[in-house]
């Protein structure tokens, strides 16, 4: 019995989690017209997914949105290793120091989004996607760090104090050693920067132009002022969770090889 | 040339605790030194100074006559074998075991030839091409020997690095390193917290406690005239039996009377100990000078049997001495001593048996400094 009633709270948890998703898939797949049909699958068609690259510009935003995220990642994570590490291994500022970090954090976006706004027309970087990168690395850059430093603390001072003795410099046992051992955590908060970056709305909608949208610009543009195209959303959605899918995917396969790497003992 | 000397060496926290305070010592060159005492003594802490891993605080310490307290790790020629190995787990083992001489751009056939001849040196040929994480804690514990050794280092400092190893293995690695170091016959000093280690393997013992070496001498010294009560308990299993007691002077000699035990002291220490008569004392004798057979001078004590332990070699007797009231004193707890016997010998528990005591080993401890008072050492007048 009580098998079963777990059983059925799961079977409710996933329905809860993938009946949207499902039906997204599914509205992505029928005829406009049928979009609000109450029958299941009533007919197939790929018309939304090819009207969404024809009609509109989203083919040009999921290549920004690549870029972006991309680059706000390479961008960002040399310096989230670099400071991470040394918040790990270094007496910095202690625990004000890497509590200001995170402090950043904690400002509504909304705050800092002008600002920054600001500080783009100046330097000209609105409405470009060196811009958004810089933003976006910017903005990552805290919590990159401290996924980052939780990562560092864990593996052995032993291994670096063997480098060092070994006739390694600091900065060697950190480069050799230290970021090759990390390997999994650098790629997992990649992937987790990547993820943020591809995700976010406003920075996106208040910096950039419509050659520089990203693919939640986009999406949101399907909203005009004749009501919502929902098959193109959805099919815009499907796209958009696409990376998405692939990422938590390395996500598992890093995080479980972090887990087994079998550094020291 | 790979002496290392430390010059009164003290490490000071930031949070105001010592580390290690005002260490004194020097290690000729080519000696094994034992580091030993319980965790957290500051034996890790001195062996990471003198690699140049931890800053000192006072105090200066010169390898090979040079003052290298700010000078680099990389730049001491030192190697390290850590308690964990340390090994790189990216690294092949022949990577692993190459790379301090790639960091000294040494040219990689002669890496490779100092490879072969670490690896054949301790086995380890046919893994070389194998990740750490592929290997037993015998042969990673083997690697990050082979990883010191190619680098030919001026000395080799050694943390504890058999404490992971199951018993079996630990012997025969200790063997194994005794004969490393006759082979290449460079200075070590290995921090250990295993008496067995520190007993069989160096040159000399250094016993630390709190951050200070109280103790430094050949193993078989520092065994036989313990400078206080903690070296007496701390290097040997059973420990040295403690008993509380008074010296009193009796006729022309000098006996001291415990809670169901008088012993009188043998003439050679009776000059030593003659001005404690009297006094308070913390008699002292190891479990190996107990015998379950009466000999000339042996003193005859009787204990009740707590436990035996029969190992195969030799039984351990844990006895309970004197009647159990404290000598009258209620205060005061049964004390209970152990005695290494004959693997013949067994009694039942709770039975009293006869045990007889050497007292020529004896030693006399101040209960309040738990210092060794002094007395004319064994071994000079048995050699």
């Amino acid at each position: 019995m009580r098998r079963i009633g777990l059983h059925l709270g799961l079977l409710f948890a996933c329905a809860v989690i993938l009946v949207p998703l499902l039906w997204v898939i599914r509205t992505s797949l029928l005829p406009e017209h049928l979009s609000y049909s109450p029958e299941l699958m009533p007919a197939v068609t790929l018309d939304n997914y090819v009207d969404l690259f024809t009609s509109t510009r989203y083919g040009q935003s999921y290549l920004n949105s690549l870029i972006v995220a991309f680059g706000s990642v390479v961008v960002a994570l040399p310096f989230a290793a670099m400071t991470g590490y040394a918040f790990a291994r270094f007496k910095t500022s202690g625990r004000a120091g890497r509590f200001a970090v995170l402090a950043t954090q904690m400002l509504p976006p909304v705050a800092i989004v002008l600002p920054a706004f600001a500080l783009l027309r100046t330097v000209g970087l609105t409405n470009s996607l060196t811009g958004l990168i810089i933003v976006y690395a910017a903005v990552n850059l805290p919590f990159l760090i401290w996924i980052l430093m939780g990562f560092f603390e864990g593996i052995p001072v032993d291994l670096e104090w063997a480098a060092q003795t070994d006739g390694a410099t600091a900065w060697g046992a950190f480069w050799r050693i230290v970021l090759p051992v990390s390997l999994p955590g650098i790629a997992a908060a990649g992937v987790l920067g990547f993820i943020l970056t591809w995700n976010e709305f406003l920075f996106a909608l208040v910096l950039s132009g419509p050659q520089t949208a990203t693919v939640p610009v986009a999406l949101a543009s399907l909203q005009t002022s004749n009501g919502v195209q929902i098959a193109k959303v959805s099919a815009g959605v499907v796209l958009a969770v696409l990376p998405l899918v692939i990422a938590s995917r390395f996500i598992q396969r890093f995080i479980v090889q972090g887990l087994t790497f079998g550094s020291v003992k | 040339m790979s002496s290392i000397e430390l010059d009164h060496v003290s490490k000071l926290y930031a949070n105001g605790a010592y580390g290690v305070r005002d260490v004194d010592l020097s290690i000729g060159d080519g000696e094994f030194v034992i580091f030993l005492g319980p965790s957290g003594c500051g034996k890790s802490t001195t062996l990471r100074m003198i690699a140049g891993l931890e800053g000192i605080t006072s105090g200066e310490l010169r390898i090979g006559g040079r003052c290298v307290n700010n000078v680099a790790p990389r730049d001491r020629n030192i190697a390290v074998v850590f308690q964990s190995y340390a090994l790189y787990p990216h690294m092949s083992v022949r990577d692993n075991m190459g790379f301090g001489l790639k960091m000294r751009g040494v040219a990689r056939a002669v890496i490779d030839e100092k490879i072969r001849d670490a690896a054949g040196l301790l086995g380890l040929t046919p893994y070389l091409d194998r990740r750490p994480a592929a290997l037993s804690g015998g042969q990673r514990q083997r690697v990050a020997l082979g990883r010191a050794i190619v680098r030919d280092p001026v000395a080799f400092l050694l943390d504890e690095p058999l404490s992971n190893l199951d018993a079996q293995l630990r012997a025969e690695m200790r063997l194994e390193l005794v004969k490393l170091h006759r082979r290449l016959g460079r200075t070590i000093v290995h921090v250990t917290h295993d008496q067995v280690e520190a007993m069989t393997m160096g040159d000399r013992i250094c016993i630390m406690r709190d951050g200070r070496m109280i103790q430094v001498g050949k193993p078989l010294e520092v065994y036989a005239d313990p400078v206080d009560t903690f070296v007496a308990r701390f290097l040997a299993t059973p420990p040295m039996n403690l008993v509380p007691a008074r010296v009193e002077g009796r006729g022309d000699g000098l006996v001291v009377v415990g809670d169901g035990f008088t012993v009188e002291v043998p003439p050679m220490h009776r000059p030593a100990y003659a001005p404690l008569a009297g006094r308070a004392v913390i008699f002292g004798l190891r479990p190996e000078d107990l015998h379950e057979a009466p000999q000339p001078g042996f003193a005859r004590i009787e204990v009740a049997v707590v436990a035996m332990e029969s190992l195969g070699v030799e039984n351990i007797l844990v006895g309970q001495l004197g009647t159990g009231d404290g000598g009258g004193k209620d205060t005061a707890k049964p004390q209970e001593i152990s005695a290494r016997l004959s693997r013949h010998f067994t009694a039942p528990v709770g039975a009293r048996v006869p045990l007889y005591l050497d007292p020529l080993p004896m030693h006399l401890f101040d209960p309040e400094t738990t210092r060794a008072f002094p007395r004319p050492s064994l071994r000079l007048v048995t050699n």
